[in-house]
C-alpha cells in the first residue's frame, strides 16, 4: 500500500513527537501535584511542614517550573516539530539527536527540580533551577530548535503563513531571552534593582514570547485544518504578528510601579499593555470569526472545542490584563494574589487548553490510533470547570486582598489575610479538580502510544512490529 | 517573512529595542549608584566622615539571606516600600519612606517580591521585635499569631521538653505543652538577616515622610479634652480608640466591664476603685500595664498619691479571657481618652507579654511589689 505524504511525514514524527508528548503528560502530573501541595499549604500551613524539601516557597517555585518548562517545554517540541513538518511537507529527521537533545532537557529540569527542592534556588522568575543546570538545558534546547529549523529550510513551498511566522518566533526568542538574561544575571551580574529588572522582564517576556506565540500559532494551524476553511481576515494576521514582536517586550514591567527602579520603567510598561490591545483584538478576530462561521463543527470536534476555549481565553485574560495595568486599578491589585490569575488564566486557560486541543488532533494521526471520545469530553468539561473555579477564586480573592490591603488600619493577618483564606480553599478544590483532569489526559496519551505496554516491553518497539506485519 | 535569516534579524530586532532600553539604558542610568552620606552638602560635596548608607551586611545575616532565599521567604514577602503616590506601605508603618535604588546595592541577591501574602519585610528591623520573638515566630508563628499563613520551620530547630542552655520557650497552647527550641546556625543567620532589613537612614534622593511621626505627635499634643474621634487621628488609631471604648463599656462576654468599677469617666470611685485618668499605671511603661490586663492585680498600690487596697481580677467576662488584639485596644483607648494621650497599643506587643508571662497560672494576680522589682519571684 502506498502511503500519502502526510502520512510518511506523520511517521517519520511519530517516535519524536511521542516521546515529547508522553513526556510534558508526566510534567503535567508532577505539576499538578505540586500545586496540590502548594494549595494545601494555604490551607493548612502545618500541612507537611516539618518536612524541609517541601517549605511552601520551594514547592511553588518548583511547580511554576515543572509547568513552564517541563510540560510547556515538552509539548511546545512536540507541536513545533509536527506543525512545522507538517507545513514544510518534509520529513523530521535527526531523530536520535532529537530524542537526545529530549533526554538531556528532562534530565536537566529534574535536576533543577530537585536542586530547588534541595535549597539551591536562584532568585530569578523563571531562572530559578540551579545555575549548573542550564547550560545543559541550553544544549538540549538548540539541538532542537536547530533540527526544527533544519525542517523548515528544505520546505516545499518557499511562502510562508502565520503558524510559521508564531512557531518560529517562538523557538527563536526562547534563546534569546535566556542568553540577555544568563549575561546579565550570571555572566555580569547586575547590581542593586537591576536584577529584578532583569529577571522580572525575563519571566515575563518567556510567557509572552515563548508560550504566547507558540499557542497562536498552534491556533492558526488547528483551526482551518479542522475547520477546513481558511483563516477569516488572514491579511491582518500579520500586522498583529509584528505588533506582538514589537509591543510584548515593552509591556511586562508595569508590575514595578511604585517600586525602587526609575520611574520610567513601570511607565513605559503601562503604555505599552494598553497598546496591546491591537495584536489581542487582530487574533481574537482571525480565529473567533472563523470559528463562528460553523458553531457546530466546533462543538462536534473535541480538538476544536479546546483550542476554541483557549483562544477565547487568551482574548478575556489579555483584555483583563489591560485592565488591571491602568494606574488606578493597578495600585489596588499589585501584590495581591491577582498574580496568580494573570499566570495561570495565561499557561493554564490559554497555552495549555490550545496544547490540549493540538494533542488530541495531532497523535490519532501520528499513532493511527483514536482516542475515546468519552474520556476526552471527561478532560475537557472538567479542565473547563476547574479552570474557571480557579481563575475566577483568584479574581475575585485578588481583588478583596488588594482593597483590604490599602486599608492602612486593618490589621494584616487577621483581617486582610483571613478574609481571603475562602478563596485559597477554592483553589484547592480547582487544583484537585485539574489534577483529576490531568490524569485522564495523560492516560488518554499514553494509551495511543503504547497501546500495550507489556508486548511493547516484551517485543521491543511496535515500530518494528508494524514494520515486519 | 520567506526568507529565515531576514525574518530572524526582525524579530530579534524588535526584541532588541526593549533589550537596550530594560538592561542597557537601565544599566547606564543607575548601575554605578553606591553608597552615599544621608545628606549632601549645599554644594553637592559629600561632608568629611560623613556615614555612608546602606551598610554591607554581616557574615551571619549574609548567610541567613541566602538561607531565606533557598526556602522560598520571598514568594510570600515583599521587600519594597512603595511611593506614597502608589501604595499605603508608609502609613501601615512599614518603613519611614519608600524605597530607592540605592538601599540594594550592597545586596548579593536582590529580593524585592512580587506578591504580599505576608507583611512587607523591607524594614523588619525597626520593628523592634526581640531575637527570642524572631525565633518563636520562625519556629511556629501560630504561637504567636493565631491563624498566621507564614510557614512555621521546625526543622531549624532542636526541639526538646526542658530547658537547656541557650534554649528558647515557645509557650503551651491548648493542644500542645510548653516546648523549648534550640536554634541552628542557619536559623541564627536567618533571624540576623532579619533583624539587618532595614532602612532607617535618609538618602539625599529621599527623605523619611512624616506620616507615622505625625502620629506620635497627634497623640502627645492633644489638648487636655482631646477626643479620641477628632479630626487628625489617622484612621486605624481612631478605629482601635472606637473598639477599646466599646470593650471598656461592654457587659457581655467578649466586653471588659472595666466601666462598672473605674467609672465611664475613667475616675474610679475613692476608695474602691482607682481612677484611670491621669494615672501613671496607665501611662506610663506598657509591659507592666499589659501584665495587669492579662493575670489582674491585688494588693497596695498608689495612683496619684492615693493608696488603694483591693482585688482586680483578670479583666474581661469570663475573667482573662480578653484576647491580644482587645486588650490592645482598651488599653490604647484608656491611654487616649480623659485627657489621657500616649501611643498605641498593638496586639503583637500584648502577644509578646503574654508569652513572656505564660507560666502564670491565669488567676495569679501580680502585686505592686512583684512589678517594681520584676526579677524577684512571686511570695
Ligand atoms: C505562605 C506565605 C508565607 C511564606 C512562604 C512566609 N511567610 Fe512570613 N508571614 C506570612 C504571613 C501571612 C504573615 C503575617 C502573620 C504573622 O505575623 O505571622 C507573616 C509574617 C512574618 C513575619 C512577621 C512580620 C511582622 O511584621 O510581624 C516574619 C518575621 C516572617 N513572616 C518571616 C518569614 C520567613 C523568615 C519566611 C521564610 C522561612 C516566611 N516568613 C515565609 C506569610 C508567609
Ligand atoms: C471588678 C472591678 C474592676 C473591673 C471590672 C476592672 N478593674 Fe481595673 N482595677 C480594679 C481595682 C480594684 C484596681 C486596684 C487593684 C489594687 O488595689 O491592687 C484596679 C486597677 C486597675 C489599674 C491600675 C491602677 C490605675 O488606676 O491606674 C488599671 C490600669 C486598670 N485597673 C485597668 C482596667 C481595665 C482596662 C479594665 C477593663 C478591661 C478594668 N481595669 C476592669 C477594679 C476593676
Amino acid at each position: 500500500m502506498k502511503e500519502s505524504p502526510e502520512q510518511v511525514i506523520d511517521r517519520s514524527a511519530k517516535l519524536v513527537v511521542s516521546f515529547f508528548v508522553a513526556s510534558a503528560g508526566l510534567w503535567l502530573l508532577a505539576a499538578a501535584l505540586l500545586a496540590y501541595i502548594v494549595a494545601a499549604k494555604l490551607t493548612d500551613p502545618f500541612f507537611l511542614s516539618g518536612i524541609e524539601y517541601l517549605t511552601y516557597g520551594k514547592v511553588k517555585i518548583a511547580q511554576a517550573n515543572a509547568f513552564v518548562y517541563g510540560w510547556g517545554g515538552n509539548s511546545i517540541f512536540a507541536a513545533t516539530l509536527w506543525i512545522i513538518a507538517r507545513l514544510s511537507q518534509a520529513e523530521v529527521r535527526g531523530r536520535i539527536f532529537l530524542l537526545f537533545a529530549g533526554t538531556l532537557w528532562n534530565l536537566g529540569i529534574t535536576a533543577g527540580l530537585l536542586g530547588i527542592l534541595d535549597g539551591k534556588m536562584n532568585a530569578h522568575e523563571l531562572l530559578e533551577m540551579p545555575t549548573e543546570v542550564w547550560p545543559v538545558l541550553f544544549i538540549g534546547y538548540s539541538i532542537i530548535a536547530f533540527l526544527a529549523l533544519v525542517i523548515h529550510r528544505s520546505r516545499e513551498h518557499s511562502s510562508t503563513i502565520a503558524p510559521q511566522w508564531f512557531i518560529l518566533s517562538s523557538l527563536l526568542w526562547f534563546p534569546a531571552l535566556f542568553l540577555i538574561a544568563w549575561n546579565g544575571l550570571e555572566l555580569n551580574p547586575a547590581r542593586g534593582t537591576l536584577q529584578t529588572v532583569l529577571s522580572m522582564w525575563f519571566g515575563q517576556s518567556l510567557i509572552w514570547l515563548w508560550l504566547t506565540p507558540m499557542a497562536l500559532g498552534a491556533a492558526y494551524y488547528v483551526i482551518p485544518a479542522i475547520m477546513g476553511i481558511v483563516i477569516d481576515k488572514y491579511y491582518l494576521a500579520i500586522f498583529g504578528f509584528w505588533c506582538i514582536a514589537a509591543l510584548a517586550p515593552w509591556s511586562v514591567l508595569n508590575h514595578l510601579v511604585g517600586g525602587p527602579v526609575p520611574m520610567w520603567i513601570p511607565a513605559v510598561g503601562t503604555v505599552m499593555s494598553i497598546a496591546m490591545i491591537f495584536p489581542i483584538a487582530v487574533a481574537s478576530t482571525n480565529f473567533h470569526a472563523t470559528a463562528f462561521k460553523d458553531v457546530g463543527k466546533v462543538w462536534n470536534s473535541l480538538p476544536l472545542r479546546f483550542v476554541i476555549f483557549g483562544t477565547l481565553s487568551y482574548t478575556l485574560s489579555s483584555y483583563i490584563g489591560v485592565i488591571f495595568s491602568l494606574p488606578a486599578v493597578a495600585k489596588l491589585t499589585q501584590f495581591s494574589i491577582i498574580n496568580e490569575f494573570h499566570f495561570n488564566q495565561r499557561v493554564y486557560g490559554f497555552f495549555s487548553m490550545i496544547i490540549f486541543g493540538v494533542v488530541y488532533h495531532m497523535l490519532p494521526k501520528i499513532t493511527g490510533r483514536e482516542i475515546g471520545t468519552g474520556s476526552k469530553t471527561f478532560h475537557f468539561w472538567t479542565s473547563a470547570a476547574g479552570v474557571m473555579m480557579l481563575l475566577l477564586a483568584y479574581l475575585i480573592g485578588g481583588l478583596t486582598h488588594g482593597v483590604l490591603a490599602q486599608q492602612p488600619s486593618l490589621d494584616w493577618a487577621s483581617s486582610v489575610i483571613s478574609s481571603v483564606q475562602p478563596y485559597f480553599l477554592i483553589t484547592k478544590i480547582a487544583f484537585v479538580i485539574l489534577g483529576f483532569s490531568q490524569l485522564v489526559f495523560v492516560i488518554n496519551v499514553w494509551k495511543v502510544i503504547f497501546p500495550n505496554p507489556l508486548a511493547y516491553i516484551l517485543d521491543g518497539s511496535p515500530e518494528r512490529k508494524e514494520k515486519s506485519a | 517573512m520567506d526568507n529565515i535569516f531576514k525574518f530572524a534579524a526582525g524579530i530579534f530586532t524588535t526584541l532588541g529595542f526593549a533589550w537596550l532600553a530594560f538592561v542597557v539604558g537601565a544599566k547606564m542610568q543607575y548601575g554605578a549608584l553606591s553608597p552615599e552620606a544621608e545628606m549632601l552638602e549645599d554644594d553637592g560635596s559629600r561632608p568629611v566622615d560623613a556615614e555612608l548608607y546602606p551598610k554591607a551586611l554581616s557574615g551571619l545575616a549574609q548567610q541567613g539571606g541566602e538561607d531565606y532565599q533557598a526556602l522560598g521567604c520571598m514568594t510570600c514577602h515583599t521587600q519594597q516600600v512603595r511611593l506614597v503616590e502608589a501604595g499605603f506601605d508608609v502609613e501601615r508603618g512599614w518603613g519611614k519612606r519608600p524605597s530607592v535604588p540605592r538601599d540594594y546595592v550592597m545586596q548579593k541577591n536582590v529580593l524585592l517580591g512580587n506578591t504580599r501574602v505576608g507583611p512587607d519585610l523591607a524594614n523588619l528591623g525597626m520593628r523592634e521585635y526581640s531575637d527570642e520573638w524572631l525565633h518563636r515566630h520562625l519556629f511556629e508563628p501560630q504561637a504567636l499569631v493565631p491563624d498566621s499563613l507564614c510557614p512555621p520551620s521546625p526543622f531549624l530547630y532542636v526541639v526538646s521538653e526542658e530547658e537547656k542552655d541557650g534554649s528558647i520557650e515557645i509557650p503551651a497552647t491548648d493542644e500542645e505543652v510548653s516546648r523549648f527550641v534550640r536554634p541552628s546556625f542557619r536559623a541564627r543567620g536567618i533571624v540576623s538577616y532579619l533583624q539587618s532589613l532595614q532602612q532607617d537612614y535618609e538618602l539625599p534622593e529621599m527623605s523619611f515622610i512624616e506620616v507615622e511621626n505625625e502620629v506620635e505627635e497627634l497623640v502627645v499634643d492633644k489638648p487636655a479634652d482631646g477626643n479620641a474621634s477628632s479630626a487628625g487621628v489617622p484612621d486605624w488609631l481612631a478605629r482601635q480608640i472606637s473598639s477599646g471604648k466599646e470593650i471598656y463599656m461592654k457587659a457581655a462576654p467578649g466586653g471588659g466591664l472595666c466601666f462598672s468599677c473605674h467609672q465611664p469617666t475613667g475616675l474610679g470611685l475613692p476608695g474602691q476603685f482607682p481612677p484611670l485618668a491621669g494615672s501613671d499605671w496607665v501611662l506610663g511603661d506598657k509591659e507592666r500595664l499589659i501584665k495587669i490586663s492579662i493575670n489582674g492585680l491585688m494588693g497596695e498600690i498608689e495612683v496619684n498619691g492615693v493608696k488603694y487596697n483591693n482585688v482586680m481580677a483578670p479583666p474581661g467576662i469570663p475573667p482573662g479571657s480578653l484576647t491580644d488584639s482587645q486588650i490592645a485596644d482598651v488599653l490604647t483607648y484608656i491611654r487616649n481618652e480623659w485627657g489621657n494621650s500616649a501611643s498605641a497599643v498593638s496586639a503583637s506587643e500584648v502577644a509578646v507579654v503574654r508569652a513572656a508571662t505564660k507560666d502564670r497560672a491565669a488567676m495569679q494576680m501580680w502585686t505592686a511589689a512583684e512589678l517594681s522589682s520584676s526579677s524577684q519571684p512571686a511570695p
